[in-house]
């Protein structure tokens, strides 16, 4: 392409600084948040699985047991007995350090001088560097830990020096007998939190005598034989499951997050591909008169899409550069939150830093340039269709954005209903839930710009009568220009319409929760009873504490549970086990009728009941039947009822104490319910409880736990809360700019204005008036718009992602507070134009063509 | 025509600052204009013509000296204070016409009346007898991007009548027409401006219009020669 052509194109974006800058943000902002929210999410996830293998090497499977692991002896039946030798046994659990109590550090016991295959990379490297010293002080001192240099650096710690954990009260002090030296960034991202020491010790801290978290095997193709081996001794409680798997597993878990979180980053970016169709159409059209004169010299049409495109692609490199640059700071921010959110949901994830990988950066690149150069077609299009003969005037080419518009208004009609359709004939798939939305959000910006010209039609013809010519002004200025200021006001729309729909769903879900825990909290207080599960010390002392606490004398009855872990169809499922009294069992929220015998079915028959989010992710049906690991061997179990829970996602089974009682060890209590009597003071009564808790016991009130629940609920909304936010801001600069540019080219006939006699604190009004009027027809639309997304948010995507059901609540104040956002963001768009413009000479004004 | 001055400018003096240096258009100009009086002003592509009506309607101010409308120094007042004044002493006819693209051309011609005053039912059947004169009866509610040059023109024209100013300043209206709509338009100034007695200063190359002057000038050397 010829360079002067280039340079004329070059010139001209130089001349316009700020929509060039303004093309620049809209698409660094949206890559920015794509790749942040993908970077934080996969460095949250390798984390976890590269936690799991700095200690387990190369293991192709693991031995795992619910509540209390595994017992050690395990290990040296299948080594001794089985003859086995590709095994390694670890024992873990979290500590925190009595000197940093803000953060907790997982601290692995292993065996020092396993077999070299399964030894772990740092491992394998400290015995390359012959310091294996320290590997042998570690299985022959008692109480001495490793841990990576920087660790200790942080910790003010040198070799030698000793430190205190702490676990379930318990405290230990340690000594430092040798720091590891990390190669790289993932060793050191993996063993920044974490504290090695050999089994006996970590089974002290702990609290875990005897017992072990997991046996980690080696297995290869060549002896299938093993797995027969292991299974001949493994126990009732435990599985033999496949490392990768378990990760797979795991990212399964997280997937419905995971897919909710990049639907936002996504709806950012297309947010950020309006503001750049509105910044580059803008910069096209302001050329017209350029294009033509080009047209008339003999540039083809071909050359002038090149043109375009070719500053497209400039801007682009520009803007997805910085959008990296950003996204990578931003997902430092995002992955603290995505972490909690995923601690609080799923599973213990210790991220402390983020892991930048080439694919990411190249999925940011492929989306920014992509995203971009989509974008800047329609514009590139209409460029090539400037005629060299008459330069078409502002109107002609509005009357001919009055036909896309109808036509746009038409597909809008077929688009909401058929994103309804989708939303509910597409299955269980999120994938199709969350398309349903950008379809309807898109049908919903289609309709924009029809519904914004019979709005502006309204209030001209009330503030004209009102106000007159210059009362009238405004709407007929964003109706002139409905092509420009049309996609501006369905960029707006969008954003706050899915601030609406996030506002409705989120309000909805508190709602949702705020009567669950009110209705399933029956008794006055609560004890908690944590602890290593398996100790027969245990299942005494809580057996002993609950019949003191039946014994006080203001203790009108008890109720209790047991959280454990029981393998259900092959993997390890979460079981509640209850002992009911008729309080609790009216605390129950069932998805249906239920029959009046069924507390007596559930006491006496071989029966459970299960959470909606189990039901609904394993498909399971009133009358079926699931098999339960026993030690008789699998056993069924119906399922008489499915309730409601919201405690987390991938649900539970619950089943009467008796019952449980029949077939599994007793392991004590979780919590026990207090039901005071009547009258009592439930005050007085917590302090007498308290006085019977040990130090790691404890006892708080219904109203304390009610309270707790709904933090760690606004909890696991923050990141949400925070991407939205992050839209909502793409979506002003894309006004933002969209307003200015609209200004820029209206400057001209400001100085008309002014020439005639308006002063510059009318023009500003006008100005101001017309952007407030954009922002308020956004923030109008944006009410049946968003509604329809918190619909299709609340019965489709929640649901398909956690299996939970939640009622609808409306709040009109999330309506004001959505319609109020558009009107005042717009306004605010509109105060920068209109004092450059009020502080533009008239002379200049006119002057500009 | 009377000899009292509606318009006085004293030692005029003005410059731009271009590409780093400072390029004076006018300096120390002083000129007279009495009430009713027709001034051509005649001058090449860029010697200061449109920059003469800017200084004089206040809409560009000077570096230094006076001008006087109908004895207020507008140069002394507020940016404020010189609209409110533009918007009712002086009308404008542009090259470009520079009507309001968003509004009718009846709003066209309301807009100037309706920043003084309210407008009554007699304004708005005196905007309709103006355009019924001008032939624009059935034109009312056209936007004007829908009216030919000559007929946006002679809307411009109309827009700087309806609420009586005391002076015009017509920068090249015939600029962007043809020879026989330049003339129409300069008849239509003629009669409708002229013989209404107002004060007219038009920036112009026709040679049309110097007949019809009071006092011809052009713009040479920084100041302006009588010719």
């Amino acid at each position: 392409m010829s360079s002067i052509l280039d340079r004329s194109s070059r010139n001209f974006l130089w001349q316009h600084p700020w929509q060039l800058a303004l093309a620049i943000v809209g698409i660094a902002l949206g890559v920015a948040v794509v790749i942040s929210i993908d970077l934080a999410m996969e460095s949250s996830l390798t984390a976890f699985e590269q936690a799991g293998k700095a200690f387990t090497g190369t293991a192709t499977h693991r031995i795992i047991a619910g509540d209390g692991g595994l017992d050690e002896r395990l290990y040296t039946r299948l080594r001794v007995e089985q003859g086995i030798q590709k095994i390694a046994p670890v024992t873990s659990g979290y500590v925190e350090l009595a000197q940093h109590t803000d953060e907790s550090f997982k601290l692995v016991g292993i065996d020092p001088f396993i077999e070299k295959s399964l030894q772990a990379v740092w491992q394998q490297q400290q015995n390359a560097n012959k310091t294996s010293d320290f590997l042998t002080r570690l299985l022959g001192e008692p109480n001495t830990a490793l841990m990576s240099e920087q660790t200790a650096r942080r910790l003010h710690l040198k070799i030698n020096d000793d430190f205190t954990v702490m676990a379930d009260n318990r405290e230990q002090r340690l000594k430092v007998i040798g720091l590891l030296a990390p190669d790289n960034a993932v060793s050191e991202q993996v063993l920044a939190r974490l504290i090695i020491s050999d089994i006996a010790t970590a089974q002290e801290v702990l609290g875990l005598f005897g017992r072990l978290s997991s046996i980690e095997v080696l297995m290869d193709k060549y002896h299938p034989e093993i797995l027969t081996k292991i299974g001949k001794v493994l126990p009732a409680n435990a599985l033999l499951v496949s490392t990768d798997s378990q990760s797979q597993s795991m990212r399964e878990m997280t997937r419905a997050f995971s897919i909710n979180l990049k639907a936002m980053g996504l709806f950012s970016l297309l947010v950020g591909m309006f503001l750049i169709y509105n910044t580059m159409t803008f910069l096209v059209v302001q050329r017209r008169r350029l294009i033509g004169s080009l047209r008339a010299i003999g540039v083809t049409r071909r050359q002038i899409f090149r043109l375009i495109i070719g500053e497209a692609f400039l801007l682009a490199i520009i803007g997805t550069l910085i959008g990296i640059a950003l996204g990578i700071a931003l997902g430092q921010g995002l992955l603290y939150l995505i972490s909690e959110t995923i601690n609080a949901l799923y599973f213990r994830i210790d991220t402390t830093s983020l892991m930048v990988t080439p694919v990411q950066i190249g999925k940011g690149v492929l989306l920014g340039m992509g995203a971009s150069l989509l974008a800047v077609l329609p514009p590139a299009f209409e460029a090539t269709r400037f005629s060299p003969v008459t330069v078409l005037t502002r109107s002609q080419l509005e009357s001919g954005s009055r036909r896309l518009i109808k036509a746009a208004g038409l597909i809008s009609l077929v688009l909401i209903p058929g994103g309804m359709a989708l939303a509910f004939f597409s299955g269980k798939s999120i994938n199709l839930g969350l398309a349903s939305i950008f379809l309807l959000l898109f049908g919903f910006a289609l309709l924009t710009p029809v519904c914004t010209l019979l709005f502006m039609k309204l209030i001209e013809r009330l503030f004209g009568r009102l106000l007159g010519i210059l009362g009238r002004l405004p709407a007929r200025m964003v109706s002139a220009e409905v092509s420009r200021t049309g996609i501006s006001i369905a960029a707006l729309m969008i954003a706050v319409a899915a601030t609406i729909g996030m506002d409705l769903m989120i309000g909805s879900f508190r709602q949702t929760v705020a009567f669950w825990l009110q209705a399933s909290l029956p008794a006055d207080l609560y004890v908690s009873l944590p602890g290593e599960k398996m100790t027969a010390d245990k299942t005494l002392a809580d057996q002993r504490l609950k019949e003191k606490l039946a014994k006080l004398p203001n203790v009108q009855m008890l109720s209790s549970v047991l959280h454990t872990k029981i393998i259900a169809d092959d993997e390890f499922t979460q079981v509640s086990v209850f002992e009911l009294n008729a309080k609790l069992k009216k605390s129950f929220i069932f998805k249906h009728n239920v029959e009046d015998d069924l507390w007596n079915r559930f006491e006496q028959q071989q029966s459970v009941i299960v959470t909606e989010p189990y039901a609904y992710h394993h498909a399971v049906r009133i009358g079926q039947k699931i098999l339960l690991q026993t030690a008789q061997g699998k056993l069924p179990f119906e399922v008489i009822a499915i309730y409601a829970d919201y405690k987390g996602d991938r649900g539970h089974l619950a089943m009467s104490r008796q019952n449980y009682r029949h077939f599994w060890p007793d392991l004590g209590y979780s919590g026990i319910g207090v039901y005071a009597k009547d009258g009592a003071d439930v005050q007085k009564l917590e302090n007498q409880l308290s006085k019977l808790l040990t130090a790691e016991q404890s006892v708080k009130s219904d109203r304390a736990i009610y309270k707790a629940s709904m933090e760690v609920f606004e909890q696991t909304f923050t990141i949400t809360e925070t991407l939205r936010w992050l839209s909502a801001a793409i979506a002003f600069t894309g006004v933002f700019s969209a307003l200015m540019a609209l200004q820029f080219e209206r400057i001209r006939q400001m100085g008309i204005l002014r020439a005639i006699g308006i002063t510059t604190r009318q023009l500003t009004a006008l100005i101001v008036s017309e952007t407030g009027l954009m922002g308020l027809v956004a923030g109008l639309l944006a009410i049946p718009a968003g509604y329809v997304v918190a619909y299709v948010l609340i019965f489709v995507v929640y649901q398909r992602s956690f299996g939970w059901t939640m009622a609808f609540y409306f709040d009109p104040w999330v309506i004001v507070q959505g319609v109020a956002l558009a009107f005042i963001a717009a306004l605010f768009a509109g105060i920068f134009p209109a004092l450059k413009m009020a502080q533009t000479k008239p002379a200049e004004a006119l002057g500009t063509e | 025509m009377t000899t009292e001055a509606a318009i006085t400018i004293q030692r005029v003096s003005k410059s731009y600052l271009e590409s780093g240096r400072r390029h004076e258009i006018f300096s120390e100009l002083d000129l007279q204009v009495r009430r009713g009086e027709f001034i051509v002003l005649l001058g090449r592509s860029g010697s200061g013509k449109s920059t003469f009506l800017n200084l004089v309607s206040s809409i560009d101010p000077p570096d230094s000296g006076k001008v006087i409308i109908n004895g207020v120094n507008i140069t002394g007042l507020s940016e404020h204070d010189r609209t409110l004044f533009r918007r009712h002493h002086i009308g404008f006819v542009f090259q470009s016409y520079n009507l309001i693209p968003t509004l009718t051309v009846a709003e066209n011609l309301l807009l100037p009346l309706e920043l003084i005053k309210r407008i009554t039912r007699k304004d708005r059947e005196n905007v309709v007898e103006l355009l019924a004169k001008l032939n624009f009866a059935d034109r009312l509610d056209s936007y004007p991007d829908r009216l030919s040059g000559g007929e946006q023109q002679r809307v411009a024209i109309a827009r700087v009548l309806i609420h009586d100013p005391d002076v015009i300043l017509a920068d090249e209206p015939t600029g962007n027409l043809d020879l026989d709509t330049g003339k129409q338009v300069l008849e239509l100034l003629d009669t409708l401006v002229t013989k209404a007695g107002k004060t007219m200063i038009m920036a112009t190359h026709s040679q049309e219009v110097i007949g019809k002057a009071d006092r011809v000038f052009s713009i040479q050397n920084r100041t302006l020669v009588s010719r």
